[in-house]
């Protein structure tokens, strides 16, 4: 049952995201994703429910292939004010070929205000890539956003 | 007469298949050209240092680095069979429990072994030497050899040899995990000792890494149709429409390149593909006790012995602890595959013919979860997979060590 619900709940963030139903199963096993047409790609975004406005970048550009480097996270809430002493877990993968991520990447507060590092960010290959970030501030609120990008 | 042409040109049409825009960036990513140099290894100073790779050149090969003076590295991975036994799994002084890998390959890889237990090829050169089914030798033997044949190219590369003339401080055969005597021995040595004999033999694997690194990946007929496909002047290869269609479906319906993708055809990682288990071995976790083992290990990019200043990346962010370890094994590489059966981490498959079937079956893993569909392939289909494999063979060497 809980790997039900944990289809569900990516299935209602893809047809969020990407104007997409039925974009179940990915990650969680079982049918591979086809890449829909309409991709949002963009990399500064409200979160699923807009409890948050997420920006990330990568540190070196272009994105590097089969390199370990860092990306940051810039937080803001619906106010626009950075949201600063969050704590944000990273997943992700290749919904085409249900793998997830080679790498473990983990995210740490930085000095400036709503500024956040993820150390540890690898892709393995070009193609399809989500991000998915869980954010809690430090007040309780927490969201989701997945990411998408095309390398 | 336009009947005939129209036929012969059909007949073109059909040698000359028309690959799309994503086909040929995928196959792109696929051909030789696009592989790199190999990625620098911070943590061995001496990687890419000839001397050192000369020395690891004559150890690879040095039968007197084993417990019956029988066994050398080449012995499992020999020069003239793509660095590969032609054994379900590796005899040295014993039988092991997986089979023998390609090495040219390894040194684009951040894991060696099927489960990725080492972080650097000189981490991993150093598994063989203490394996019982392997050299079955001690890295106080190995200091001993050093010392005895190899000081002066070892001093000019590392700086002395420590004095090992005291067998009490430095008994003959002592290896923290070998037999109970040797066990016994190492644990009787002063850490200051041990740390000195660690550093020797840590060298010793760095040395061989050096020339492991030089080791080439030879061109396949498969590059050779690409360069005529990425717009060579012929004259260039051709593929039989068995290979052509062979490599429509590694690309298509097979998804193969799902993980033998880039120019190495591996992406590098770890998967359960449901492989059966070896009836007569012991349960075998994979990747995911072999994570554990590499973050464990003295001598990864994080220990003492590393010149790494910093970094250590890959093993700083591993994925530990994810069920999809279970089982799961390096992907290898397949260049070279038809020459060098029989396949899989323990040669659970004696032909690429039962590979491709069991692709087409994809059957439960007997431990994790696998990764594969069923494809349900044809026995065309499995055919024709079969001879784009094949047209991965590597080219002849130019010379021995080519
Ligand atoms: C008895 C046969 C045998 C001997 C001797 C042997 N190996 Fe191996 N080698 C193997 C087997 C079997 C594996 C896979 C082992 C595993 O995954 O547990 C392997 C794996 C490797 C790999 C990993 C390749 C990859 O892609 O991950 C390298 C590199 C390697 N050996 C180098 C060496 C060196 C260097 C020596 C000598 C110091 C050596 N081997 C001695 C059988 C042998
Ligand atoms: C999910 C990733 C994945 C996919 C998809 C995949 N492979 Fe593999 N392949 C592997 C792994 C992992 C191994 C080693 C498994 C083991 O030893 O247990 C392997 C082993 C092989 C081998 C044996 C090589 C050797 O040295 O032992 C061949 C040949 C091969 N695959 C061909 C194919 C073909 C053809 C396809 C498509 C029909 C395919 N693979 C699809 C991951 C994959």
């Amino acid at each position: 049952m809980p790997q039900f619900a944990r289809i569900n709940r990516r299935s209602l963030a893809y047809r969020v995201l990407g104007g997409v139903a039925l974009l179940a199963v990915v990650l969680a096993g079982g049918v591979a994703a086809a890449k829909p047409r309409d991709l949002n790609i963009s990399l500064d975004r409200p979160s699923d429910r807009g409890v948050f406005r997420v920006r990330i970048q990568s540190q070196v550009a272009p994105i590097p292939l089969s390199r370990v480097h860092p990306w940051t996270v810039h937080l803001t809430d619906q106010a626009g004010l950075p949201v600063s002493g969050a704590v944000i877990a990273i997943d992700g993968g290749m919904p085409e070929h249900h793998h997830g991520l080679p790498t473990a990447p983990r995210a740490a507060s930085a000095a400036t205000p709503g500024d956040y590092l993820i150390s540890g960010m690898k892709f393995s290959m070009t193609g399809w890539w989500v991000l998915n970030l869980s954010i809690k501030a430090p007040d309780g609120r927490t969201d989701r956003i997945t990411f998408n990008m095309v390398l | 007469m336009g009947a005939t042409l129209a036929t012969a040109l059909a007949l073109v049409a059909a040698a000359e298949p028309t690959w799309s825009a994503a086909d040929l960036k995928t196959l792109r990513g696929l051909w030789i050209g696009a592989l790199k140099p190999p990625p620098p290894d911070p943590s061995n100073k001496v990687a890419d240092n000839a001397k050192a790779a000369d020395l690891g050149r004559a150890l690879f090969s040095d039968t007197g680095l084993s417990a019956n003076g029988q066994v050398s590295c080449a012995s499992c991975h020999q020069p003239g069979h793509a660095f590969t036994d032609a054994l379900p799994t590796g005899h040295g002084v014993g039988t092991g429990n997986r089979r023998t890998m390609p090495i040219a390959p390894a040194v684009y890889s951040p894991w060696q072994f099927w489960d990725g237990r080492a972080d650097s090829l000189w981490a991993q050169a150093l598994g063989p030497v203490e394996n019982p089914a392997e050299h079955g030798f001690s890295r106080t033997e190995v200091a001993r050899v050093l010392a005895a044949r190899y000081s002066d190219a070892y001093e000019r590369l590392f700086g002395p040899l420590p004095d090992l003339a005291d067998r009490n401080r430095f008994p003959l055969r002592a290896a923290p995990g070998g037999d109970p005597a040797a066990k016994a021995a190492w644990e009787g040595m002063s850490d200051a000792d041990q740390i000195l004999i660690n550093r020797v033999y840590a060298n010793f694997g760095k040395a061989v890494a050096a020339y492991e690194r030089t080791l080439k990946i030879r061109p396949s007929r498969f590059d050779a149709y690409l360069a005529g496909v990425f717009g060579a002047p012929d004259p260039h290869a051709r593929l039989s429409p068995d290979e052509l269609a062979g490599l429509r479906l590694f690309i298509g319906k097979g998804q193969c390149a799902n993980c033998h993708n880039g120019p190495l055809l591996s992406n590098h990682g770890f998967a359960n593909t449901g492989v059966p288990a070896h009836p007569d071995l012991p349960r075998d976790l994979g990747r995911a006790a072999g994570v554990r083992a590499a973050v464990a290990d003295p001598f990864n990019c994080k220990g003492v012995y590393s010149d790494a200043p910093a970094g250590c990346e890959e093993l700083e962010f591993a994925v530990i602890d994810n069920p999809g370890q279970v089982r799961a094994y390096k992907v290898p590489s397949l260049r070279g595959v038809g020459q060098r059966a029989p396949y899989m981490h323990a040669g659970q498959f004696s032909s690429l013919e039962q590979v491709v079937d069991h692709y087409s079956r994809a059957p439960r893993a007997p431990d994790g979860a696998s990764e594969i569909k069923p494809l349900r392939l044809s026995a065309d289909e499995r055919r024709q997979i079969v001879a784009f494999l094949r047209t991965l063979d590597e080219q002849p060497a130019p010379s021995p060590h080519g």
